[in-house]
């Protein structure tokens, strides 16, 4: 029978009985596809979401003013428009220290908070200066409490605003604007509009620095649990033993099973590619501006994924199929996908001007490079070459030691 | 007059060092129904194995006879079909897309196969379960499934292990008349049991294995003449010596076999090979 008939039998029994589990499948193809649209809408959408409930809590706050003095009454407006009750008393304190200082209000304060009876303490006394007032303050507050961190950061963004108006008033008796004091050397007209990059080639160079790290984690990841599943769960559950005793070469199966994980990890990196589409083209379009990658770029781009979805995909398999149970399988693939992520992640900040050429070649390096050139549009002939000729022949390297561990005798054994 | 179809010369196999079996010689002719019987560890498994191509002699040679000329279990795998100790079906999968794996692999056509299968699940009373995913189905199903995948490609060699283990007596008796109509039909099998009445039941011949040996091979009839006795499994006794049940076991504390058992690492390939 002919080679290629014999492995495609196998990949499609394997792909067959790949989507009959819908757990395996929702977790290959399901998850992928809306990672994407999850970190670039949801994420964000509860983040706000978050953030307004905590808006919408009334905290409680104790100021504690120098004696003889009243709190500013521009300061006590802000404080009732922000949803903020207070209590004021008057307080002596020593003038030979800053607020901060002063021991005896900080374990006062952090009891009350920890008691729950208020959410921070604020001390405020006059200050010296040539302002139209000056003052001083600390906050005391928990930075491990939720509600106490949101009183700090609601009564900092009221003492700006009223330090604004204090300001204001003070450039106005001194017949000054604002601009003279703090602006003076400005910058003419919108920021943006001086960058020689499109909106599309910044969003392009965004997504080159996370982008190919999470696609290649996701890759790594993905052939995992089929790569276990096809060699070490076959052979835990019996499986192997009956195909074996088949005409069928080992380096047929080994080659049908591979094209079969190799499908599988494509379909969901590619998935995940889909999902990242339809985030920047249209849930997030508001947000986020489509990466501007001309076709060669894209194309680039995912011969570089699936170059090195066939390399991890063979050492997967071939690790996998040492492994004398699925379980073993497990304990050795699970941090092993570290020797993938590590590289993924350092290659982020390698800097792209004038790099080494032989970062191109350096196992998984290469890869998220490539696919970051590829984003950029920064592609030399050179480095093109590189990166695709060192991962065609890890991708080869790795098939071969693949096919050496389907040709174990000992691949058919007592699982006691 | 009966024609060789396999030629086992000399075999030997170990598994570093632990010898699974020793110098076995064997043939088989053409359209036999030969038992192989052993008790646990005797290495019928390894042997069977070892006919299809599993595993690789460590010494000796396996040769099929095919028309004449001697061939290595490679070339004739097609020939082959096996029934091993696990059935091996894929859960997920249906029994008939289980059959069809196999029967595409052997290049055979889906139609025909499905023809014979639809026949050969018809006798084993089973065509009903056909389109059913294996999982959830008995054991006396997968091992009847499994005959059913062993046979649907036209193999002229038969090779079974132990095929009636968990079968009811109903199930066993369908599987054992399904063999013994292979084999009047010109087939030939290799049928692996510890059982005796089994072997003697359904095999023109019966090959007895015990500790990696060949103690005895000869008809049923054979085997009492030459152990002068009147009852198979007196003459298995007589033939292979097996005192070993009678041997006082090693003791072994509990807090020493723990200890034992904690840091002693299997051998990666063990003796690996035999039946429960």
């Amino acid at each position: 029978m002919n080679r290629l008939r014999v492995v495609w039998t196998v990949t499609v029994k394997e792909l067959l009985d790949f989507v009959r589990d819908w757990r395996t499948l929702a977790a290959m193809l399901l998850v992928p596809l809306i990672l994407f649209p999850i970190i670039f809408v949801a994420v964000p959408w509860f983040l706000q979401g978050e953030a307004e409930e905590l808006g919408g809590y009334t905290v409680e706050v104790k100021i504690l003013i120098e004696q003889d003095i009243d709190v500013p009454l521009d300061f006590i407006h802000l404080l009732n428009s922000s949803n903020i009750i207070y209590q004021i008393l008057d307080t002596s304190f020593d003038n030979n220290q800053s607020l901060a200082n002063h021991s005896e209000i900080l374990e006062d304060a952090s009891f009350s908070i920890r008691n729950g009876e208020l959410d921070a303490v604020i001390a405020l006394r006059s200050g010296t200066g040539n302002a139209s007032e000056n003052w001083e303050y600390v906050i005391f507050s928990d930075s491990t409490d939720e509600l106490s961190r949101e009183s700090r950061s609601r009564l900092l963004t009221q003492i700006d605003i009223w330090e604004d108006g204090i300001i204001d008033e003070t450039l106005l008796n001194n017949a000054l604007e604002r601009d003279d004091v703090y602006d003076p050397v400005t910058w003419d007209g919108a920021v943006e509009a001086a960058d020689t990059a499109t909106s599309g080639e910044q969003a392009a160079f965004a997504f080159a620095l996370f982008v190919p790290f999470i696609i290649s984690l996701w890759a790594a990841t993905s052939a995992v649990q089929p790569s276990i599943d096809l060699t070490a769960g076959e052979r835990e559950r019996g499986t192997l033993e009956a195909l074996l005793t088949t005409p069928i070469a080992r380096s047929d199966l080994m080659w049908g099973k591979w094209l079969a994980v190799a499908t599988i990890a494509s379909a969901s990196v590619l998935l995940q590619l889909v999902g990242l589409y339809v985030a920047i083209r249209y849930l997030a379009a508001d947000i986020l501006t489509p990466p501007s990658v001309s076709i060669m770029g894209w194309s680039l781009f995912v011969i570089t994924i699936l170059l090195f979805a066939i390399f991890v995909v063979a050492v997967e398999m071939a690790v996998a199929m040492r492994a004398r149970s699925v379980k073993e399988a497990g304990s050795t693939l699970g941090p092993m996908v570290i020797l993938f992520i590590g590289p993924a992640l350092f290659a982020q900040f390698v800097n792209m001007e004038s790099i080494e050429s032989w970062w191109f070649i350096a196992p998984v390096f290469n890869i998220c490079l490539g696919m970051r050139a590829s984003l950029l549009g920064d592609v030399s002939v050179i480095h093109a070459s590189l990166w695709m000729g060192s991962s065609l022949l890890y991708a080869l390297m790795a098939t071969t030691w693949a096919s050496k561990q389907f040709n174990r005798e000992d691949l058919v054994e007592s699982i006691s | 007059m009966s024609t060789s179809l396999l030629v086992v010369d000399g075999v030997s196999k170990n598994f570093g060092e632990v010898d699974a079996l020793s110098d076995v010689s064997i043939q088989l002719n053409r359209g036999e129904i030969v038992g192989l019987v052993g008790g646990n560890g005797a290495g019928k498994t390894t042997l069977l194995r070892l006919l299809c191509g599993v595993y690789r002699p460590s010494e000796g040679t396996v040769r099929f006879v095919d028309d004449g000329e001697n061939r290595p279990v490679d070339e004739v795998r097609g020939r082959l079909g096996v029934v091993p100790e696990s059935t091996g079906l894929y859960s997920r999968l249906t029994a008939w897309e289980n059959i069809r794996y196999h029967t595409r692999i052997h290049g055979r056509d889906d139609e025909k196969s499905w023809a014979r299968t639809v026949r050969f699940a018809r006798a084993l009373d089973i065509e009903n379960e056909l389109n059913r995913p294996t999982r959830g189905f008995s054991r006396g199903m997968r091992q009847k499934i499994a005959l059913i995948r062993a046979i649907a490609h036209g193999p002229d060699l038969l090779l079974l292990d132990e095929p009636t283990a968990g079968l009811d007596v109903t199930s066993a008796r369908k599987v054992r008349d399904l063999v013994r109509q292979l084999g009047n039909d010109g087939g030939t099998v290799i049928y692996s049991t510890h059982m005796l009445s089994e072997a003697q039941r359904i095999c023109d011949r019966i090959i007895i294995l015990h500790n990696g040996t060949v103690r005895a091979d000869g008809s049923p009839g054979e085997l009492l003449e030459k152990t002068s006795m009147d009852d198979l499994e007196d003459a298995y006794i007589a033939l292979t010596g097996d005192v070993a049940r009678s041997e006082p076991l090693d003791v072994e504390s509990p807090i020493s076999g723990f200890l034992a058992r904690l840091f002693s690492r299997p051998n990666r390939v063990s003796k690996g090979v035999e039946e429960e």
